[in-house]
């Protein structure tokens, strides 16, 4: 009798169970489904995939993902590196003004983000004005508008984000390393080189795969900046979907599909790589 | 040492003013009629008191409140009712549930957002509702970060010796739960809960996507503004920006003070 | 017949059996106490008196009621617990009314009960509080106050001490026993501290892996072990085998092993004639002083002996010396 009205219980997480199944569960497996399916009609094959590897757009979209991913994740991490290890040396206001500024322009991307560039670099944008003024050519004549000005602006939405993510690993740096390697005879240089970035490396590849898929996933940034006329995986598979031309959900689930493998893979290559170097650090 | 310090603050400051410099040079965009040369001239306040006036505009800031409000309650509302039953009858259940709140992280919103558009627009269902497939959208995005908030406060207080506790004191579990822990746990729900408005706040993928122009917020609102006028919309940036910070000021408000709880207690 | 019973207690997680065929009762107005070493299954068999863990075989019943499947809200049952478990958010004076607020007592009389209560464990002036503004052996005491102002029929107490220093821990000790025998209330005190049992129990029930190993009150723990568990745990006697104490003694025991105290072994450098002894010689191999006693390692053949003399500079022994022990047979408990 006792252990009827517990399972009773479970109704009480019924509620939950139907809004994951809903909205996060069947939609993700049927895009998956979806992949295989041809947009024409049939059964099942792998056709969607052939075209996304053979048509250059597709292949264009998901080049440029990941270029604009790495590089901008690449800047992001050695940014990062040197915010946060100020972090952890600065101390009283500037510590206290680096957090908040860092915490409050976190949220800062997309939409707002673009916009904000394009009043500062965009074809009138009062830097270049300012470049003009004073005659400073190569500001007077940036195009925003390229890759080159999308992965500024990604660098910038990354920078943040991985600071905040790379401060709490410098907390596990302690001071009595630094001292005893100072005693040692080593430079800082040498410290941060042969014990430092060391330590600190699982936190900092993490860091990267979080920097990547953010990167990867991000849509409104290059959206608003670009339109339709940029070749980016995010904008392809929207594109897919919404819009006036007709819906090919096989396409976009493909798409899809590859852009989380895009993310998984990432994943898999960091933890490799700690495991791989973590094991030589405990040999040592 | 202090030589250590000069030059982290610089490096402190150096990042500082490069985070700042869009926002204040879009700020200052909005407060002068004309920036051509090095400085900006004719400060005026207009383009904020023509927003204000527009009605537009504060429908867009009334829909941006609302699809903040109803998605985060339903999934506090949701993750608690969920929490409750797995923690105290089912821990074995805990570890799916989990699963479940966690894979958001990794789906972005591009991805969720035309799986849930492909799979029920245009099926005839009752989930063929725009409204409907975006704020389910909205829970599963926040979904992590309101697991998370809770998960952790339940851990911090305690919670399966706390409700003992109450039990041996005459209280039901479901009266121990929503009296005792849930009052306890408040705090880290508004945090949850505060990280949450910033996410949808700043969301403009799932909206478009899904709801398309129908539902126009103010990220869309400022997509269309910045198309027609540069002055106006960086108004409309400014607002955006400053609730934005408003928001991020709370979370570390409230942090701190529990911070500060703490290491009172620790003392003690 | 006994105010609380445990029948044929059994109780598994898993595959792990935690309490093996437990029986036991205890009487009204007692303070008694579960001892054991961590994984002795001491505090759970107190919470299977709770309700807080479902017993797998077996009846347990309180105050002539079987209460083996009565909701643990239902049970009438205090319960201390071993880390803070006062409730945050609410004030000492809330927290104490908790239980009777669920229990629906008018307002008036809920007031009247938790200032007087607060009175009796010396909080009156902290009502106001908080936990976390509560230092000291004060949340405890708190916790104590919002246990028994319910009036339950048993008092549980899980390690409530365990995480307060050494001298606070003893005259809380002594407070609680004071406050339990002035209520005249019935407690179960789990503890693996034996000096903590000793002070406060009526009775002790010495636990091991799930069974009960021995029950007696504390001079007869103290004097009498029962099993060799009981010798090594409760203070510090020297445990011999059979063989090895023959070889000693020339006195061959029917027995497994012999225990005997340190400080009833006595050493002189003479050959002692006391009657009734065992004498046998050894070699002082080390001193070690413990507060106002001096622990001498005595090497006897192939074993060592502990031995503790009261700390006098008038008598001492060198390492290396050749002293002979006696100890009165009596004292020799056979295992």
């Amino acid at each position: 009798m006792k252990n009827n009205r517990k399972y009773l219980y479970l109704l009480v997480l019924l509620p939950f169970l139907v809004v994951a199944l809903l909205f996060e569960v069947i939609p993700l497996l049927m895009i998956i489904f979806n992949s295989f399916i041809p947009d024409a009609g049939g059964s099942f094959t792998l056709e969607n995939y052939v075209t996304v590897f053979s048509k250059p757009l597709y292949k264009k979209a998901i080049l440029n993902s990941i270029q604009i991913s790495c590089v901008s994740s690449a800047i992001g991490i050695v940014i990062a590196f040197f915010g946060a290890k100020a972090a952890h040396e600065s101390n009283g206001r500037f510590h206290t003004a680096f957090m908040t500024v860092l915490n409050m322009v976190s949220n800062f991307a997309g939409v707002p983000l673009a916009f904000a560039y394009m009043i500062m670099l965009g074809n009138s944008g009062v830097l270049l004005k300012l470049g003009k003024t004073i005659g400073l050519e190569a500001l007077a004549n940036y195009e925003l508008y390229t890759t080159h000005g999308l992965t500024l602006i990604y660098v910038y939405f990354q920078i943040p984000l991985s600071t905040l993510l790379l401060i709490p690993a410098f907390e596990g740096i302690r001071r009595e390393w630094q001292e005893s390697s100072l005693l040692l005879g080593a430079g800082s240089f040498q410290f941060w080189t042969r014990v430092g970035v060391p330590v600190l490396l699982p936190s900092i590849l993490g860091t990267i795969s979080v920097l990547f898929a953010n990167a990867l996933a991000a849509y409104a940034t290059a959206y608003a900046l670009l339109m339709n006329n940029y070749a980016l995986l995010p904008i392809s598979i929207s594109g897919m979907f919404v819009g006036d031309v007709t819906i090919r959900k096989g396409l976009g689930g493909a798409l899809s599909v590859i852009m989380m493998l895009l993310m998984v893979i990432m994943i898999l290559i960091t933890n490799a790589i700690t495991r791989k170097t973590q094991k030589g650090v405990r040999k040592a | 040492m202090k030589k250590k310090h000069t030059a982290a603050h610089i490096t402190v400051t150096i990042i500082i003013i490069y985070l700042l410099i869009p926002l204040l040079a879009t700020a200052t965009y909005s407060l002068f009629d004309k920036w051509t040369g090095l400085l900006p001239e004719h400060f005026s306040l207009h383009n904020y008191v023509e927003l204000f006036t527009e009605k537009e505009f504060m429908l867009s800031l009334g829909r941006t409140v609302i699809i903040c409000i109803i998605p985060i309650l339903l999934t506090i509302l949701l993750v608690l009712l969920a929490l409750f039953v797995v923690t105290i009858y089912f821990p074995r259940l805990e570890k799916y549930v989990q699963i479940l709140c966690m894979i958001p992280y990794t789906i972005q919103g591009v991805i969720l957002s035309v799986s849930i558009l492909s799979l029920y627009a245009g099926s005839g269902t009752v989930l063929d509702n725009r409204m409907i497939m975006l704020v389910g959208a909205y829970c599963i995005i926040i979904l992590p970060y309101i697991y998370q908030g809770i998960r952790n406060s339940m851990h911090a207080v305690n919670m399966p010796m706390l409700l003992e506790a109450a039990e041996m004191l005459g209280a039901s579990k479901l009266y121990g739960f929503f009296k005792v822990i849930v009052p306890n746990i408040i705090s880290g729900i508004t945090v949850s809960s505060l990280l949450a408005v910033g996410i949808i706040f700043g969301d403009y993928v799932l909206i478009r996507n899904i709801a398309g122009t129908s539902f126009q917020n103010v990220q869309i609102y400022l997509f269309l503004e910045m198309k027609r006028s540069s002055t106006k919309a960086s108004a409309v940036f400014v607002i955006i920006m400053l609730t934005t910070f408003l928001i991020t000021a709370l979370v570390l408000f409230i942090k701190s003070r529990e911070a500060k709880g703490k290491m009172q207690k620790g003392k003690g | 017949m006994s105010y609380i019973r445990f029948e044929h207690l059994y109780k598994s997680f898993g595959q792990n059996e935690v309490l093996k065929d437990i029986n036991l009762e205890i009487e009204q107005g007692q303070l008694v106490t579960l001892l054991g070493p961590s994984g002795c299954g001491k505090s759970t068999l107190l919470r299977c008196l709770a309700g807080l863990e479902a017993v797998t075989a077996g009846k347990v019943y309180l105050d002539g009621a079987d209460i083996t499947n009565v909701n643990p809200k239902d049970r009438d049952v205090g319960m201390v617990f071993q880390q803070y478990s006062l409730f945050p958010n609410l004030n000492v004076a809330q927290n104490v009314a908790f239980g009777l607020k669920m229990k629906k007592v008018p307002k008036e009389e809920t007031d009247r009960r938790v200032s007087e209560i607060l009175r009796v464990v010396g909080l009156s002036d902290k009502a106001g509080q908080y936990p976390s503004q509560l230092s000291g052996g004060q949340p405890q005491r708190a916790a104590l106050a919002r246990a028994i102002v319910i009036q339950p029929k048993v008092l549980l107490l899980d390690e409530p001490l365990s995480a307060i220093d050494a001298l606070l821990r003893r005259s809380l000790q002594i407070e609680i026993r004071k406050i339990q025998k002035d209520l005249g209330m019935t407690a179960i005190f789990v503890t693996h501290d034996q000096d903590e049992a000793m002070v406060m129990s009526d009775v002790i029930h010495l636990m091991h892996q799930g069974i009960i190993e021995q029950s007696a009150n504390p001079t007869e723990m103290y004097t009498r072990p029962a099993t060799k568990f009981a010798a090594t745990f409760i203070g510090h006697y020297n445990i011999l085998s059979a063989a090895e104490f023959g070889t000693l003694t020339g006195e061959k025991l029917d027995c497994q092993d012999v225990a005997f105290r340190p400080e009833a072994v006595e050493i002189t450098l003479q050959p002692s004639q006391r009657e009734n002894c065992y004498h046998w010689k050894g070699v002082i191999d080390d001193s070690l002083p413990h507060g106002n006693i001096l622990r001498y390692a005595v090497r006897c053949g192939g074993t060592q002996v502990d031995v503790d003399v009261l700390f006098r500079t008038s008598m001492m022994f060198d390492h290396g010396q050749e002293i002979y022990m006696s100890i009165k047979k009596e004292n020799c408990i056979q295992l």
